[in-house]
């Protein structure tokens, strides 16, 4: 292989795409539409938290109203003195959510209270309210019972868990578990999503050579694994490029967003009742995701992406128009597909046999291994064999690629098939 | 010694025989010309010499050297499948070419230039070949084939889809590089363009090279058996003409192959027995006429001669 030759086809690939106002103009925007699709996520929980429902109480035990108010001041009233008529012809009228009536055959558990509202009303809040009469009530018949201050205690005491991860080192570490798996599973998106988007311009690349009938001309001039090479890595490097730069838009955007958003979030005391609601106000920045875990995801992407655009070359050379690649499509997608599916799996049991298999499998290891890298620690021999497999598969698909391509890109006409293939495969 | 040396090759695809142990070579400052009907095999045998496929069997050389990337840089390629990037700058396109040609970045500039500025190109240079028309984006094409001055030319069909004018610049481009002492080879299914330009010829029929030689040796040694009439009136006695074959016949010309079993005088006389003789000259056979011969009037489809 002349390293000239595949340099030369390198820098027209790239040059040819980077200069084109398509690319600059998606590598610009699309960092922005992520982090305005965050900020519409976050916002929409943030906002959604503001205007509080007002559900009426209308009390005939006398007790539960007041035990429930000083539970949620903002959300309930007491409306134990009106007519129920009236309260419901509010509810009707929305200018109350919903209300409940209340008696003494609840706090006995006799029959279960109803929640009789207007509009629509959100799970959250139906549990909230569940749970604020679970406690009222709970807390009514404690009080009856007459039980001592230490059962008292117990009843009031709430278990939770922090976990801590081991490290190989012994040491603890705080564990942002869930945060990974969410990490985990978009890195496991965005590698998909990349070899397919990638994949396909490499596929229209060939086409168009083909199509434009200048394919001759070339391979005249160089040998078609030169051409190939060339191609690919002129892709890769457009690749990593935009990625590069799209990481570093984000986290810019994201940090001259944050001041930004903390002021929409107004003053602390709402920011204390946002965060109160579970949402970190510190979710406007990207958090800190480890160095190795970039790596690992630029690594597997592009040895991923030497694996599958060999394939895809092969089958733009094997077709006159894209709309002839479908069928030919199926062995490429599905691997990709079941990678996809598989990292489902993965998230939720990073270590489990079916999450070590699709690791090391060469077809779904790109997708699978940076997931199960993102959530926890892979063992180093998962991790070498996992490499080596891809890196023998890679040579395997790059050969078998290329025989395919050296005959297909001078085929026209009519459309080919896995046989074909195979035939050209062969052909000396 | 021979530029292309092409011995006993054969290629097939699947069970379809492509090239049939064909053997030619061709030299410096000639134009050899391959012919024969579509689907004889001249492309395959072009990309073989171009080491763009490789032969079964056999062996071709180019000045010694078995074909590989390095002869492939002492060749200019024109193919018949032909085209350019729609969107790529000419000048950014052409130098592209030239450097996968191995020429270095300042010498394929200059002669781009140089090109560019003979075609009348030059303001080209930062269009998009899109947006050219179809005679600029083949002078373009002409460039990108010449333009890394290379000892040995090949062009497979030049002059099929060329307007009158690039079909004139070729032929002058070809007939320059000749007297410059470059090896020029050709395919062509038109005979009438080869007699004009080739001083070698090789005959393609079925994927075999069934005449291969000196085009003027080869019409010498047919002999002058092919009489040229052009007449003024009814041309029924044409029809009535026994033992010839008509290859070129309009109004008032025929082109006459007479076979065993009648004269030249025995045409003349009944040609003036019904219309007025204007020319009757004794001529050596034309090219359509040679290949019809040499493959034999049932092996070929004259639909495919033109």
């Amino acid at each position: 292989m002349n390293f000239r030759q595949v340099f030369l086809v390198l820098k027209r690939e790239f040059m040819t795409r980077a200069k084109s106002k398509a690319f600059i103009i998606s590598t610009l925007l699309i960092p922005f539409g992520f982090v305005a699709y965050l900020a519409l996520i976050i916002g929409i929980q943030f906002w959604e938290s503001q205007p509080e429902r007002q559900i009426a109480l209308v009390d005939q035990s006398g007790v539960l109203a007041e035990r429930i108010i000083q539970l949620n001041e903002e959300r309930y009233i007491d409306l134990s003195a009106e007519e129920i008529e009236s309260v419901r012809e509010d509810v009707m009228n929305h200018n109350l959510d919903g209300y409940i009536v209340l008696g003494e055959e609840h706090i006995l558990g006799e029959t279960r209270p109803e929640l009789i509202y207007s509009g629509s009303i959100s799970i959250t809040l139906i549990s909230g309210i569940r749970s604020d009469l679970r406690e009222a009530i709970r807390e009514e018949r404690l009080a009856r019972a007459e039980v001592t201050r230490e059962v008292r205690e117990i009843f009031e005491s709430t278990v939770s868990l922090e976990s801590r991860k081991l490290t190989v080192t012994g040491e603890e570490e705080e564990d942002h578990a869930e945060f990974y798996s969410i990490v985990g599973m978009l890195l496991g998106v965005v590698i998909f999503t990349a070899l397919f988007m990638y994949g396909s311009i490499i596929m229209r690349g060939v086409i168009e050579e083909k199509s434009n009938r200048i394919i001759e001309v070339i391979a005249s001039s160089i040998k078609p694994i030169e051409l190939l090479t060339g191609k690919i890595l002129g892709i890769t490097a457009l690749a990593v490029t935009q990625f590069v730069i799209w990481t570093g838009l984000i986290v810019a955007i994201s940090m001259a967003a944050a001041p930004i958003a903390a002021l929409i979030a107004g003053d602390a005391a709402t920011a204390g009742a946002a965060e109160m609601e579970g949402i970190d106000m510190a979710g406007f920045e990207i958090p800190a995701i480890p160095l190795s875990i970039l790596v690992a995801f630029f690594f597997f992407f592009v040895l991923g992406y030497f694996l599958y655009s060999a394939l895809f070359a092969a089958i733009g050379s094997a077709v006159d128009s894209e709309s002839d690649t479908q069928m030919l499509m199926m062995p490429v997608f599905i691997p990709i597909f079941i990678g996809f599916m598989l990292n489902f799996e993965v998230i939720q049991n990073p270590d489990s046999v079916l999450s070590v298999i699709g690791s090391l499998i060469p077809f779904t290891s790109p997708i699978n291994m940076v997931s199960r890298i993102a959530i926890g620690t892979v063992p180093a021999w998962q991790l070498i064999v996992s490499v080596l497999l891809l890196l023998l598969t890679i040579l395997g698909t790059m050969m078998l690629s290329a025989r395919i391509y050296r005959v297909g890109i001078l085929q026209y006409g009519s459309k080919a098939g896995f046989k074909d293939l195979a035939r050209w495969f062969r052909q000396k | 010694m021979p530029v292309i040396d092409v011995n006993n090759v054969s290629k097939s695809f699947g069970s379809t025989h492509a090239v049939r142990n064909v053997s030619f070579q061709t030299e410096m400052g000639r134009i050899f010309g391959l012919l024969g009907p579509n689907g004889a095999g001249k492309t395959t045998m072009l990309r073989m010499i171009n080491y763009i496929i490789s032969p079964d069997q056999g062996t071709i050389r180019i000045n010694d050297t078995p074909v590989g990337s390095n002869t492939q840089r002492w060749i200019g390629y024109l193919p018949e499948e032909r085209g350019l990037y729609k969107k790529m700058k000419v000048g950014e396109q052409l130098l592209y070419l030239a450097q996968l040609k191995g020429l270095s970045e300042k010498d394929s500039r200059e002669r781009i230039r140089y090109w560019l500025d003979r075609f009348g190109a030059i303001d080209w240079v930062t269009k998009e070949v899109g947006e050219l028309s179809k005679g600029m984006s083949q002078k373009i094409q002409f460039i990108a084939t010449i333009v890394h001055d290379p000892d040995i030319y090949i062009f497979d069909e030049p002059f099929s889809g060329l307007d009158p004018i690039n079909s004139e610049l070729l032929k002058e481009v070809i007939l320059e590089l000749r007297s410059q002492g470059k090896a020029i080879l050709f395919s062509t299914h038109r005979m009438e363009q080869v007699e004009q330009m080739c001083d070698d010829i090789c005959l393609f029929n079925n994927g075999r090279a069934v005449l291969t030689g000196n085009l003027r040796e080869i019409k010498q040694s047919h002999g002058e058996n092919t009489v040229i009439l052009e007449f003024q009136g009814n041309s029924d006695f044409l029809d009535r003409l026994e033992n010839v074959r008509i290859n070129n016949r309009s109004t008032n010309f025929a082109e006459i192959r007479i076979l065993e079993g009648t004269t030249p005088r025995q045409i003349l006389q009944q040609a003036m027995d019904q219309a007025e003789v204007q020319r009757f000259q004794m001529v050596e056979p034309s090219l359509t006429e040679i290949f019809i011969t040499t493959v034999g009037e049932d092996n070929i489809n004259p639909k495919e001669l033109v």
